[in-house]
Order: structure tokens, then C-alpha cells, then sequence
């Protein structure tokens, strides 16, 4: 692809890749460093507009978001590590609606394993397909659709535990890169 | 409905997202725009500015049994076969590869640091991948009536304009080394600014 190819190319996809990439990093980490996250992510489309899939781009992108969220959080919890002794180590900071409205879920989607509670959340709040979190996770389509079955599957198991909001609440919720 | 949809349909009233406003295009253009234009700067791109292929003038010496030529009243020895229907001075160019260059936008300043040789020019024959130019006008370097210019594939695809050498058309064209300086720096005479390039630089 020539420079102008390129240009052109990425003029035409981007605006429809950074409503939802907002979107998307809005809901998994504070404003500041979604800011920051979106141009980082834009930056790496842009150099890297020639692997962009032309159908799939958005779950591409989100990928690259995904990618570039963890190495965000690594270096924030390298600074924080620095103040290790004097701050008590916050796992990641999870945004969550300000009123919560459905407590019940909320705990039961804290309980699961990181992996699973984030698989649900593609599925649900980006509404993406199990073909399509393959493509952000970076796994197969096979991978994808049968650990979106057994996430669905451990929340309603959770939801049907009697009992929650028993205390029980690991740093499950952080996202590993 | 499904249990899937009914999940998804509660996971959903949870998204805190939901509330967020749409983002302003005045954002959109600003992101765009800081995104491409930081990305244009990477160091990278600039060491590939100048496409350098074989010294045209070493060529020459090389090629034994070839005459060079050596006009009145002129003191080089550029020199080059007679392919060219010019009794002057021919000067041989190598034209850029056909694979793809990444360019930062052309200055005046750089074009003056880079080219050794810059002339105007006019297509006067194309044998396969050898360009036959009768000069016009030299802008930097010894006075040259023609120049050959060997291209890669039969094309210049990163020349400025059309990207083509054709017969009749006058051209600007800077040169390092023997090597034509694409990425704006060479082109058709009418391209957008470069005829101003090539004031503006000698």
C-alpha cells in the first residue's frame, strides 16, 4: 500500500473504530488513562493499517486496545509499586456504573476468574460474537465459543449460589495481560 | 427469549458505558490528525528517503568498450551510450525500485542537502526500462544535455504525478549518487509544488 493508499485507508476506518474503542476502555479503566489508551491504540492502527482485516477491523482493534490497556496497567502498577509500603496495593480500578444497578450481578461477575468475567463482557457490553473474541483475544474461533459457554455458564452458577455477598471477593477482577 | 439473551440483557444494564456521551467530531478530527501527523515523524521513514542504486558515473567505468564522450567547451566526463539522439553530455540516473517508499513531505532544505544533481528535462525515448530525457534546464550540478535513467520494471511508481516516464512529458528530477530522489522530490514538471520545490531549493 502507497502512503496515500494508507491515509486514505485509515481515514476511512478510524472514526468508526474510536466511538467503540472509547467505549470499550471506558468501561475497564478511569478517564485519564483512557484517553491516553485511545491514542496509544490509534497510533498502533495506524502503523499497522496494512494488517488491519477489512471486515473485521473493530474486533482487530479492540485487540490492539486490549494490548495496549495491559501495557498501561503494567506501568502503573510498576509506579505503584513504589509506594507499596505506604498505599495499600488497589488491585487495578474497575469502572463500575455509579449507582449499581443490579448488585447481585456486579458480585456474582466479581467472583468469577478474570478471564471468564472478561469474556462476558465482550460478549455483552461490546456485543461481540464468539468468532469475533477470538479475534480480540488473539485465540481460535473453537477456543473462543466454547470458554464463552463455560463463562456463561459459571455466572449462572454464581447467580444461583445462595448466600452472595458473603465477603467472599478475591482480586479476581483485575485484568491479566 | 433465550437464558443467553437474558444474561445478556442483564450483563448489559450493568455497562457503565451506557451513559457515556457520544464523542464530539471536533475529537475525532483532532485524534486522527495527532495520530497520523505523530506517526509521520518516526525516524524510520527518513533513512529510506533516498533510493540509492548503483552510481551511475562508476557504472560507466566499469562497463568496458564503452566511448565516453567528451564535447567542446565542456571539461566532464559524464558520459553515457548512444542510445540517447543527443550529441552533448548524457548523464545515467537509476530510477527508483518499484517497492514501496515511505515519505515524510518534501522541503526545499532537504532537497538542496540531498540532490547532487537536479535538472528539468523532457522524455524523448523509452526502450523498456531505459528513459531517455533531453534536458532542459540544470539546477544543480555539471551542465548535461541528456540524462538515461534505468527503472526497475518499466515504472517509477513513487515519482510524483502519474509515476510514470512518457514520452513528450517534461519532467523535475533530483538525484544522489546517481540514484533518482523520489518521495516528491522528482516528478512531473506539473505536480502539485514541485516546480516551486525546485525554485525555492536552487
Amino acid at each position: 500500500m502507497n502512503p496515500d493508499d494508507r491515509r486514505r485507508r485509515f481515514e476511512a476506518v478510524a472514526p468508526a473504530v474510536i466511538e467503540p474503542v472509547r467505549r470499550y476502555l471506558a468501561r475497564r479503566t478511569d478517564p485519564s488513562t483512557a484517553d491516553d489508551v485511545l491514542q496509544e491504540t490509534l497510533l498502533v492502527c495506524w502503523r499497522r493499517v496494512d494488517d488491519m482485516p477489512a471486515v473485521e477491523f473493530l474486533p482487530w482493534a479492540y485487540g490492539v486496545a486490549r494490548n495496549c490497556l495491559a501495557n498501561a496497567e503494567r506501568a502503573q502498577r510498576r509506579r505503584h509499586r513504589l509506594f507499596a509500603r505506604i498505599v495499600h496495593l488497589d488491585p487495578p480500578p474497575v469502572a463500575v456504573p455509579e449507582n449499581d444497578p443490579d448488585h447481585e450481578l456486579t458480585e456474582a461477575v466479581a467472583r468469577l476468574r478474570a478471564e471468564d468475567a472478561e469474556i462476558l463482557r465482550l460478549w455483552a457490553w461490546e456485543e461481540l460474537s464468539a468468532s469475533e473474541i477470538a479475534t480480540v483475544l488473539r485465540i481460535s474461533a473453537n477456543a473462543a465459543s466454547l470458554r464463552l459457554h463455560r463463562a456463561k455458564q459459571k455466572l449462572r452458577d454464581e447467580l444461583r449460589k445462595p448466600g452472595t455477598g458473603n465477603g467472599h471477593e478475591e482480586l479476581t477482577e483485575g485484568r491479566r495481560p | 427469549m433465550t437464558d443467553d439473551d437474558d444474561l445478556r440483557s442483564r450483563l448489559r444494564r450493568t455497562d457503565p458505558a451506557a451513559g457515556l456521551a457520544p464523542v464530539a467530531p471536533a475529537r475525532t478530527a483532532q485524534l486522527l490528525e495527532k495520530t497520523m501527523t505523530t506517526a509521520a515523524v518516526k525516524p524510520r521513514l527518513d533513512t529510506r528517503l533516498i533510493l540509492v542504486a548503483a552510481a551511475a558515473l562508476l557504472l560507466i567505468v566499469a562497463v568496458g568498450g564503452w566511448q565516453l564522450l567528451r564535447p567542446p567547451g565542456s571539461g566532464h566526463n559524464a558520459a553515457g551510450p548512444v542510445a540517447v539522439p543527443s550529441a552533448g553530455v548524457t548523464k545515467k540516473l537509476t530510477g527508483p525500485p518499484a517497492a514501496q517508499a515511505k515519505c515524510i513531505a518534501p522541503t526545499a532544505t532537504k532537497l538542496r542537502e540531498y540532490a547532487d544533481f537536479a535538472f528539468a528535462g523532457t522524455v524523448t525515448s523509452l526502450y523498456g526500462d531505459a528513459v531517455a530525457l533531453k534536458v532542459t534546464r540544470v539546477y544543480r550540478g555539471a551542465p548535461a544535455d541528456a540524462v538515461e535513467v534505468a527503472q526497475e520494471g518499466g515504472s517509477s511508481e513513487t515519482m510524483m504525478g502519474s509515476g510514470k516516464f512518457e514520452i513528450g512529458r517534461d519532467y523535475l528530477v533530483a538525484s544522489s549518487e546517481g540514484g533518482i530522489l523520489v518521495c516528491g522530490y522528482s516528478g512531473e514538471a506539473d505536480a502539485t509544488g514541485l516546480q516551486e520545490l525546485y525554485d525555492e531549493a536552487f
